[in-house]
């Protein structure tokens, strides 16, 4: 589908204190197809992380619009938003550190309702297999490394087949190798899974791997 | 989601264990004034029907019913005295008597201002008061004859309570056929007050039974009592002692269908002071169920300190867990869920503090049931068990636990609920 996501005239502002006015975004404009996979970059406070915020249904507070399948996402229940249409991949992997790599996984499922025990288990393997972890299934995060735990993180942000992944700079805590399997990863998953991926980075080389850069400065996409 | 808040209060266990000490504190107390107080209350009444019956009024003069009467109320100088007869005249004996529904009336004497010995022994036993009565061994004011058959008091004889056996170090058997001595407690020195009919008086009765009435010591018939308070008080015979000073009490049988009529006819028409079985018991109702409340009380205020705990350790937990919160928001957690989750864990610390504090208190009980019920049966109450441990009301107990965990646990878990899920994120 051409103009998937579709998001326009996006404006944030924050208010630290009475007299300083902050403008994160001051009117971004991007359109991305269904399937795609991009990239945004930018030097530090361009806007990056405040529009994956918005986008990852974790910031409401802005105007303008993000259209998402035809449907203005504020129309979305806020919770259903996070849970089914967008998947959230974090640059600490925010795993809970008392849960194996398994109940991880499976952590998002406990906040929705209504998917069969059978397809959870089915879903479980499948993305086991994707990331590679099937051995490591019962191990506990401080038992994992970098790459591993992020590859958890990945496979707990797919657990209800979302149809936007956001990579909120998913190699930054990584070395350069398991950085690039990771990166090769989300790849691989957005041509098997058809998944909208959104990477959010400020390493060029990384971002160079998608189909598509948009590079934000200041506020605005250049 | 259970599980993963079960997780969360398992992850910090010795935390947790703390906070609901706060809880298992006032489990306990509840608990034992749950099991322990309906069981005094119950073992008091019950100790009381076996020795006052509901057909019984026990009639006296002002004097008599003071005691009871200052418990209720304070004394004033200024409230009105109450115009109740002063002397149980034989009279009054005879008017009682003549009363529609009484079946027998038993007048009893105390006897004042006499110590108790063991003949042979130099030893008084403390705090005596002997009473005169004509009633029979088998009657149930003595509880139960414990020893002896000698049914009828006869001059001369007398029956003495088994704490009188036991402090002498006899059994009830061995008492039996022994003499004991009453004598004045004021000998006739410098700085004695007494008058002179009162100096080194000794009066000596043989045992003919032992009787199960605790504080009751001493009991002689009433001819001998009344000769004794003639002689130590002066007096110039039974009718004088009995016109000037009276009966002590009169013990009044009663159809039991008339009982309060007659009860209501003898204190407003006669002016008499009557304490009802009805009366007792209800007053050791009052005392038990002050004290119940009084105790109530405290275990109220540890509960409320028990909930500050909690609220505490979550607030805590919600510093310590805002990442998470925000990790758990990140991935799709509504604010009601997250609420849930935290209301959850302090329902946890709640039960958790109910299950141990009633487990503590079940073992407490066993181990100090039978020192209780020694020291009760020292005291005169006999009973098997003290402590009842109740299942239903170790329901009620845990419901009421995790009510004040969830209780306690409502301002966090809002408070985790309403946390930006961007700052949360980005909170160290």
């Amino acid at each position: 589908m051409k103009n998937y996501i579709e998001i326009n005239n996006l404006r944030r502002e924050y208010r630290p204190s009475k007299k300083v006015l902050v403008e994160a975004l001051k009117g971004v404009n991007i359109t991305i197809d269904e399937g795609e996979m991009i990239s945004i970059v930018g030097s530090s406070g361009s806007g990056k992380s405040t529009l994956l915020n918005i986008l990852g249904g974790l910031d409401w507070d802005y105007t303008g619009d993000i259209v998402v399948e035809g449907k203005n996402i504020k129309e979305y229940n806020e919770n259903y938003y996070r849970r089914f249409i967008v998947g959230t991949i974090f640059q600490q992997f925010y795993l809970v550190p008392t849960l194996n790599v398994e109940e991880n996984i499976l952590l998002p499922l406990k906040f929705s309702r209504g998917m069969e025990k059978s397809v959870i288990k089915e879903r479980l393997e499948k993305l086991l297999d994707a990331v590679g972890l099937q051995d490591r299934r019962k191990h506990m995060p401080k038992e994992l490394s970098g790459g591993q735990a992020q590859r958890v993180a990945i496979a707990r942000a797919l657990i209800d087949s979302p149809k936007i992944v956001l990579a909120d700079e998913p190699t930054g805590n990584l070395d350069s190798k398991t950085g690039e399997s990771i990166l090769n990863l989300l790849i691989d998953l957005n041509k098997e899974e058809k998944i909208t991926t959104i990477v959010v980075t400020h390493d060029m080389k990384i971002a160079e791997k998608t189909q598509r850069i948009i590079t934000l400065k200041d506020g605005l996409n250049v | 989601m259970f599980k993963y808040a079960l997780d969360l209060v398992f992850r910090r266990k010795l935390r947790t264990f703390l906070t609901s000490l706060g809880i298992l504190i006032a489990v306990v107390l509840m608990s034992f004034i749950l099991f322990g107080m309906s069981d005094l209350e119950t073992l008091i009444v019950g100790q009381f029907s076996k020795q006052f019956k509901p057909n019984e009024l026990y009639v006296g003069t002002q004097n008599f019913t003071s005691m009871m009467g200052s418990m209720a109320t304070a004394p004033s100088k200024e409230k009105e005295v109450e115009d109740k007869v002063e002397v149980i005249t034989e009279d009054i004996l005879n008017d009682v008597k003549n009363v529609d529904g009484v079946e027998s009336v038993e007048p009893m004497i105390v006897i004042n201002g006499v110590d108790l010995y063991l003949e042979g022994d130099d030893v008084a036993y403390p705090v005596a008061y002997p009473a005169g009565t004509n009633f029979n061994g088998d009657s149930h004011i003595y509880k139960e004859l414990l020893s002896g058959d000698d049914l009828i008091l006869d001059k001369g004889e007398a029956y003495v309570s088994s704490f009188v056996a036991e402090f002498y170090d006899l059994s009830y058997e061995d008492i039996i056929g022994k003499n004991v001595v009453l004598k004045s407690v004021t000998p006739g020195n410098v700085f004695s007050f007494a008058s002179k009919s009162m100096m080194n008086k000794e009066y000596r009765f043989k045992v003919v039974g032992v009787v199960d009435t605790s504080n009751d010591v001493l009991f002689v018939n009433l001819e001998d009592s009344l000769g004794i308070v003639v002689d130590l008080g002066g007096y110039e015979d039974a009718q004088d002692y009995i016109k000037t000073a009276g009966y002590y009490q009169l013990v009044v049988s009663t159809d039991i269908e008339k009982t309060s009529d007659i009860e209501t006819l003898l204190t407003e028409d006669m002016k008499l002071s009557v304490i009802s079985t009805k009366t007792l018991t209800g007053f050791v109702s009052m005392l038990t169920d002050s004290l119940t409340l009084a105790l109530i009380l405290f275990g109220a205020i540890s509960a409320l300190v028990a909930s500050i705990g909690i609220i505490n350790t979550m607030i805590m937990s919600i510093y310590e867990q805002t990442k998470e919160i925000g990790i758990i928001k990140a991935i799709g957690a509504s604010n009601f869920q997250v609420m849930i989750i935290f209301l959850i864990q302090s329902a946890i610390i709640g039960l958790i503090g109910g299950v141990l504090g009633l487990g503590f208190t079940y073992l407490v009980m066993k181990v100090s049931d039978p020192f209780i019920v020694t020291l009760l049966s020292d005291q005169g109450f006999t009973t098997d068990a003290f402590f009842h441990f109740r299942f239903d009301y170790s329901l009620y107990i845990t419901l009421a636990s995790i009510f004040v965990g969830i209780l306690a646990g409502l301002y966090p878990a809002y408070k985790a609920s309403r946390l930006d899920p961007v700052k949360a994120l980005r909170y160290e």
